[in-house]
């Protein structure tokens, strides 16, 4: 039922954001989530573990020197290549934006690299640079710049041409131009373009780690897969998407409050 | 009137869009201090005008002078002026005095003195307690106000105004049209102010351009004969609106006077 067909007097006792919202939406929700897990453990076992089982594992893994070890390697290739490929993409979104002949270079290229699934980025990788940090990093970095150009490109030209005409007539400088008047419009696009690079990056940083790397939570939950520890799989992913959710939501939640404070 | 005297002088003027003239021909000259306003049909290049009076838009064919020093040659300075449109432009990441001090330190005004010359026209506007609010805090008229003040900060040859008041209600348009006679007298700022309203015009400015509908010339430079102050439901007022009515009427191919006059409060 939409809200609109809903009648007037339940309307008042909903929630913002309709039923389900809020503290109880997240129990439902979580609560849901348990069940039909804990049905599927029951339905494909042994290779769906517990929630129990591996609620357990997770402890045990948070007590593990070479978890950490793993997890510490991971987060650095996913910042190294999250910060590369966001100032990249950024640089060559707004260029695209604003000059017409870039765009007549850059376009055909963007929309190529939009085309090609991200595992080809990594096998390529790995052809020409081999199972080291650079391949990964390569393959991350070409993965993720074009989308973040595209975000950034978009917003560029979506952008109000009557604070250009605002900057020409009160002779402002180029450089004051870009930073005062063009960036901080382009602000809401570059957090959007760099929630988007970070969830890619971390997500493609496992495949590339589980393809071509020996260490990493990816080669590790690649490792589990191999010897068919499927509590290790699940409790590895587990705290590795939790651990980058809160990462995701801490760090750049605070960035965008700091940055659009001024819309109050 | 000496060549001093003269801010801006506006020689065979053209503006054409791929062979297709907008401005066919203008020749004006303004004297320091004077507040003329530019009063056209839609369409008749008034924007053109604008864009090349501002030095945003080289024109087809003709000269703009300002302060003795050509516009648009290799070589020319930049002129110093300041623009009030329609809409604010204020960056609204950008507090009051954040805005102000960013078109200041694109001038040759020196940093120590900014504050007190961003307190001076903020006073001058009546809007000092709004220096460290954000734009999207304040009214519509506030922001035109601080459009204002942006505008007089940099010392301007003088000041392009692009109908300015034409997105205000009517009450905060008169309230600040009444004011805006006296900011202009008090600071001496040269003020060219592109309006529909045949009364608003009357009421402000010392000599109103009277365009052709495009591609535009100057149809008649009228010298509006009232002395200040003024006041907007004045008798005398109504009867100069009326003047500019039926001269317009059938150059502009009027079919109603009342057509260009937006309804008073």
């Amino acid at each position: 039922m939409t809200a609109k067909t809903l009648p007037l007097a339940r309307l008042r006792l909903l929630p913002p954001g309709g039923p389900g919202a809020g503290l109880p939406g997240l129990v439902i929700a979580l609560g849901s989530m348990l069940v039909i897990w804990q049905l599927g453990a029951i339905a494909v076992r042994p290779w769906i573990p517990t929630p129990a089982d591996t609620a357990v594992e997770i402890w045990a893994n948070l007590q593990s020197p070479e978890f950490w070890l793993d997890f510490r390697l991971t987060l650095a290739r996913v910042l190294g290549a999250f910060a590369l490929a966001t100032l990249a993409g950024a640089a060559v979104g707004i260029l695209i934006g604003l000059s017409e002949r870039a765009e007549a270079f850059f376009q055909p290229l963007l929309a190529l690299a939009l085309a090609v699934p991200d595992p080809v980025y990594i096998i390529f990788a790995i052809l020409a640079f081999g199972t080291g940090e650079v391949a990964g990093f390569v393959a991350l970095t070409v993965a993720v710049t074009p989308f973040v150009s595209n975000i950034v490109r978009s917003s560029v030209r979506a952008r109000d041409t009557g604070l250009d005409e605002m900057a020409r007539i009160y002779r402002l400088p180029r450089a004051a131009a870009l930073r005062h008047q063009l960036l901080p419009q382009l602000v809401p696009a570059l957090l959007t373009a760099a929630r988007f690079s970070f969830a890619l990056s971390w997500k493609l940083a496992v495949v590339v780690e589980a393809i071509g790397q020996p260490d990493g939570i990816g080669a590790s939950i690649f490792e589990s897969f191999r010897l068919l520890r499927m509590r290790e799989v699940a409790a590895t992913a587990i705290i590795f998407i939790l651990a980058m959710q809160l990462l995701e939501r801490g760090v750049l939640g605070r960035v965008e409050k700091r940055l659009l404070g001024w819309r109050g | 009137m000496t060549s001093s005297d003269t801010v801006l002088k506006v020689v065979d003027l053209g503006v054409s869009y791929g062979g297709s003239p907008a401005i066919s021909r203008l020749d004006f000259e303004i004297r320091r201090g004077e507040f003329v306003a530019i009063l056209g049909p839609s369409g008749c290049g008034k924007s053109s005008m604008l864009n090349t009076l501002s030095g945003l838009m080289a024109p087809t064919r003709g000269r703009v002078v300002v302060d003795g020093d050509e516009l648009y040659l290799p070589r020319s300075r930049d002129p110093r002026l300041g623009y009030v449109f329609q809409a604010h432009r204020l960056l609204p990441w950008r507090t009051v005095r954040q805005n102000l001090e960013l078109v200041l330190s694109a001038s040759e005004v020196p940093r120590e003195t900014w504050e007190a010359r961003i307190d001076e026209i903020l006073e001058i506007l009546h809007i000092s307690q709004f220096k460290d609010a954000w734009p999207m805090r304040l009214s519509g008229g506030q922001r035109q106000r601080v459009s204002i003040a942006r505008a007089l900060l940099v010392d301007p040859s003088y000041i392009l105004m692009d109908e300015p008041l034409s997105t205000l209600d009517e009450v905060t348009a008169r309230s600040l049209r009444q004011e805006l006679t006296g900011i202009c007298q008090r600071t001496g700022a040269t003020v060219v102010f592109v309006t529909h309203s045949i009364r608003e015009a009357v009421y402000l400015a010392d000599r109103i351009l009277i365009l052709t509908r495009g591609p535009s010339t100057i149809f008649e430079d009228y010298h509006v004969p009232i002395e200040r102050p003024r006041d907007y439901d004045d008798a005398r007022i109504r009867e100069v609106e009326a003047d500019i009515i039926r001269r317009i009427q059938v150059p502009w191919g009027l079919d109603m006077p009342q057509t260009t006059e937006r309804r008073s409060a």
